[in-house]
């Protein structure tokens, strides 16, 4: 395979992942919480999109909305269990909790799909695209360009609307946006409704050509987590980027050499990163004041 | 037995929840020795292997609060230890457990250097990242982990020829590393060592400048976390006679996090309490199959919001609300010596030469010089954001500057980290009150006699029953207690005082280390003024026994009578220095409260301005 086709695949990988990746930061910047289920409930957007379309039998791509509605409410629901309750204790306690909802997310899954690994619905049909000597699958094209709409999206939802404006003034700061008579809680709501969909998204746009099984997301958690670390903590460009460079790098090193090498690159990486710049590679360094 | 020891030892008991844990000791002990059956002997063996497990995630998750995703790691490590040694290569348990333990420790000691920086989740990622490299090892290196399917016929535990094959000499030899492990455990917290545990994971900051080494304290938990971990995997290695990548996997490592939350971060009783009753919910909710996960996850989270000290922590909690024991007696106070000598030479004591720090594009510094002779009481005035505290942060050592010398007792000390500026004899208050609200008066006092008192987990170690440390620390925090005025509420919890008692417990707390300069940032706001009078009172006798003082305050009328000298600092430079008069007669300092210009008569009392605070 030539190196450009590799890229290629990298990219289509990395759009999911930057859909994750993103998702997790809308809630570290609302919230400045840690959100350890964002792994499963990628999964979980895998399975409710192998429900649908057991379910309904119409082209997958119209029911990609309803995934991406049930996500938000599955969203709003981890945000009353797991971050509500535990808000003002130390920020440990709300990844602690996060961490126990993907647990139970993963037994949910294990219980009602079974361990083994399952693939998802095709976006618009199957088969290959070709151009310039160049191949791509019709779901990996349409992979890239639903999660290119979707990125566009949100930019524009954040920067452009009165409701990103609320958004951007409570992730800012909170308090102050409480005292100018914002709903910070329905917003902080919102921001995890929105940030459990894109990954929501990303699931059901990976679950045809990757498979879900109950304990994937645990990787995809960490993917993200590295993304962002990469991109700078609590960067959206950053989260894409990020996630862009991990996919390519997996998807090369993968072809070159093995996938578990290639994993444990990425972790040695993230040590690395964590070593030299704890600050991300993009970020500028920020000292905390004491 | 003596009835005066019988009382003691009914005194001892009855503190706390001694003796419901006594209770059940006994009753496990019963249980275990003469009516389980070999299948109930296994499941209270699995209950103690992950007590041991969670008695040393304990420290690192519990005392020294940062939440390590590494210990199924470190328990996965030390069951493949035993399994491959055991079941590859014949060797017994004397070579196989010690190895165990050894290795997931080499592993700490090498991860910890670039991990142990990081704060919060990031600590917990790196951890995690760490583990799923291991777990990609373990199925990869087939040759000798077996891969996926594991390796069997690890062989049963052999002492002096004597083979626990059987489940009851397992479950003899099991318990009996718990309840090392737990002695262990509780002779290292014990004491001042664990109070400084405390105060650290409250606030690092606060901590370090108490002369704690916060990096040193989190790589002993660290080290020590790994250590059980490994002593919990050979033992599991051993009874479950097959090693697989499942030791290593996230829901062993979820399952010990579940544990202790539900048993109790920092109590070796809920480590033992956590560890049963997840072992346990899992054999009872067997009709739950699959479920069980699920009934972990849901037992912790409720766990979480309602009990977050654990199980053992709202036991103990609710012990003191429906049985109020008497207040503990306070100790008697010991003396409290600070250096009277000079040591100088007329040298000045600190000696700050043109030090400059930036953030981003604010210059917060911009090349501040002066001096502190010793025994002087120096003010430190200027308008919000003229670079006050960052200065004290930069010579206690929580900032680098950019550039500059400091030069305290002769010695360069800029760019040091702040446990060993203050272990030097500097310490300091902060601008928001950092003490550690769990903790009495009296130990947050004492915790700042930690390297005084030469603190650590050897000395935890030495001495059996109470720790001598402890004791001693806080008969001189009682002086200190004294010296402030606090000495009446010194058995208390910090966290419930008054506003101005919390704030005269910080200068007590800084008192206690016997240090040659003390750092004070606005010790008087939010005092009344009586409360400033008495304050002031106190802090001249202090410096009357050999202590010199650098003290930040808006309110000059407070500082005026205290200080002899007074620096105002404006955009991160020095514009006056002098004698209060002096200073507030100043030009530049009236113009840098007040601006210049603007249209508004200053409003001013006698020519001078007297409390900066309302300036805008």
């Amino acid at each position: 395979m030539s190196f450009l086709q590799l890229l290629l695949n990298g990219v289509a990988l990395g759009a999911t992942y930057a859909l994750v990746s993103l998702g997790f930061v809308f809630i570290v910047n609302a919230t400045g919480a840690v959100n350890f289920a964002q792994g499963d409930l990628v999964m979980a957007g895998g399975y409710v999109a192998i429900a649908l379309a057991s379910l309904f039998p119409v082209p997958f791509l119209l029911l990609l909305p309803v995934v991406a509605l049930i996500t938000f409410v599955l969203g709003i629901v981890i945000s009353l269990i797991a971050y509500f309750p535990l808000m003002r204790r130390p920020p440990a306690t709300v990844f602690i909790s996060t961490l126990l909802c993907g647990m139970i997310l993963q037994n949910g899954f294990l219980v009602l799909f079974g361990p083994e690994a399952r693939s998802g619905p095709a976006l618009i049909g199957t088969g290959m695209l070709h151009f310039g000597g160049l191949e791509l699958s019709r779901q990996a094209a349409g992979t890239i360009i639903v999660a290119a709409i979707i990125i566009v999206v949100q930019y524009v939802l954040f920067a452009k609307t009165q409701l990103g404006r609320r958004l951007r003034a409570t992730a800012e700061d909170r308090e102050m946006a409480e005292a100018i008579g914002i709903p910070a809680k329905i917003l902080i709501g919102i921001t995890f409704g929105l940030g459990t969909s894109l990954a929501g998204i990303a699931g059901a746009l990976l679950a045809n050509q990757y498979f879900v099984y109950p304990t994937g997301g645990v990787a995809l958690s960490v993917l993200a987590y590295i993304a962002v670390v990469i991109g700078g903590w609590g960067s959206l460009a950053g989260a894409v980027l990020g996630s862009l460079l991990i996919s390519v790098f997996q998807v090369v090193v993968s072809a070159y050499v093995s996938y578990a090498v290639a994993t444990g690159c990425l972790y040695a990486t993230l040590l690395l990163i964590f070593f030299l710049r704890p600050q991300g590679i993009f970020a500028e360094r920020v000292q905390r004041r004491a | 037995m003596q009835p005066r020891s019988a009382e003691r030892l009914w005194n001892w008991l009855s503190q706390g929840i001694r003796l419901p844990l006594f209770a059940a000791t006994i009753l496990l002990a019963v249980y275990g020795l003469f009516y389980a059956n070999p299948y109930e002997l296994r499941t209270l063996s699995l209950c103690g292997i992950y007590a041991l497990m969670v008695i040393g995630f304990q420290f690192v998750f519990g005392h020294a609060g940062a939440v390590s995703l590494a210990q199924a790691t470190f328990f996965g490590l030390g069951a493949y230890v035993t399994g491959i040694l055991g079941a590859s290569y014949g060797l017994g348990f004397f070579a196989t457990f010690p190895l165990s333990c050894l290795v997931p420790t080499v592993v700490a000691l090498c991860i910890g250097i670039p991990v142990l920086r990081l704060e919060d989740h990031y600590f917990a990622l790196a951890t995690m990242g760490i583990g799923l490299v291991v777990v990609l090892v373990a199925i990869q290196w087939q040759s000798v982990t077996g891969g996926t399917n594991g390796l069997p016929g690890v062989p049963p535990i052999e002492v002096l020829g004597f083979s626990a094959a059987r489940r009851f000499p397992m479950f003899v030899i099991v318990w009996a590393f718990v309840a090392l492990g737990g002695l262990i455990g509780f002779q290292i917290m014990r004491g001042l060592y664990g109070r400084a545990f405390h105060v650290m994971r409250e606030s690092h900051s606060a901590a370090a400048c108490m002369g704690i080494n916060v990096s040193r304290l989190r790589f002993t938990a660290f080290l020590l976390s790994a250590v059980y971990a490994g002593a919990a995997g050979a033992l599991m290695a051993h009874l479950s006679r097959v090693v697989s990548p499942e030791n290593l996997e996230l829901p062993v490592m979820v399952t010990c996090l579940t544990m202790t939350v539900i048993g109790g971060r920092t109590r070796i009783a809920g480590a033992i309490l956590g560890a049963s009753l997840v072992v346990y919910l899992r054999e009872w909710f067997r009709i739950l199959e699959n479920f069980y996960l699920m009934a972990y996850g849901a037992a912790a989270l409720a766990i979480l919001m309602v009990a977050p000290y654990g199980l053992v922590g709202a036991a103990e909690r609710l012990r003191e609300r429906l049985l109020s024991s008497p207040p503990p007696q306070p100790p008697v106070p010991a003396t409290l010596r600070f250096s009277e000598t000079s040591v100088t030479n007329g040298e000045p004591l600190l000696v700050v030469a043109d030090v400059a720090k930036a953030f981003g594009g604010l210059r917060a510094l911009d090349g501040v010089s002066f001096t502190v002779a010793e025994g002087e009481i120096v003010g430190l005035i200027g308008p919000n954001g003229s670079g006050k505290t960052t200065l004290l942060n930069i010579i206690s050592g929580l900032y680098q500057p950019d550039r500059g010398s400091i030069k305290f007792l002769g010695q360069e000390i800029a760019g040091d980290p702040a446990h060993r500026i203050a272990r030097l004899g500097i310490a300091r208050t902060f601008q928001h009150i950092n003490l550690a609200d769990d903790l009495s008066v009296l130990d947050n006092i004492a915790v700042a006699r930690f390297a005084n008192e030469g603190a650590g987990i050897w000395q935890s170690l030495a001495f059996p029953g109470p720790d001598p440390a402890l004791r001693h620390a806080r008969a001189v925090a009682m002086t200190a207690a004294d010296m402030m005025g606090v000495a009446g509420v010194a058995m208390q919890a910090s966290g419930k005082l008054p506003y101005g008692t919390r704030r005269r417990v910080e200068v007590a707390r800084t008192l206690a280390a016997a240090p040659r300069l003390l750092l004070l940032d606005e010790p008087a706001a939010g005092l009344n003024e009586e409360e400033q009078r008495d304050f002031a009172c106190r802090i001249r006798e202090s410096a009357s026994r050999g202590l010199t003082i650098l003290i930040i305050e808006h309110n000059l009328v407070f500082l005026q009578e205290l200080v002899g000298r007074m620096i105002c600092l404006d955009r991160g430079r020095v514009i006056a220095e002098g004698v209060p008069a002096e200073v507030q007669q100043n030009k530049a300092v009236i113009e840098a409260y007040l601006g210049r210009d603007d249209g508004l008569e200053p409003e001013r009392d006698g020519g001078t301005i007297s409390n900066l605070q309302a300036a805008p």
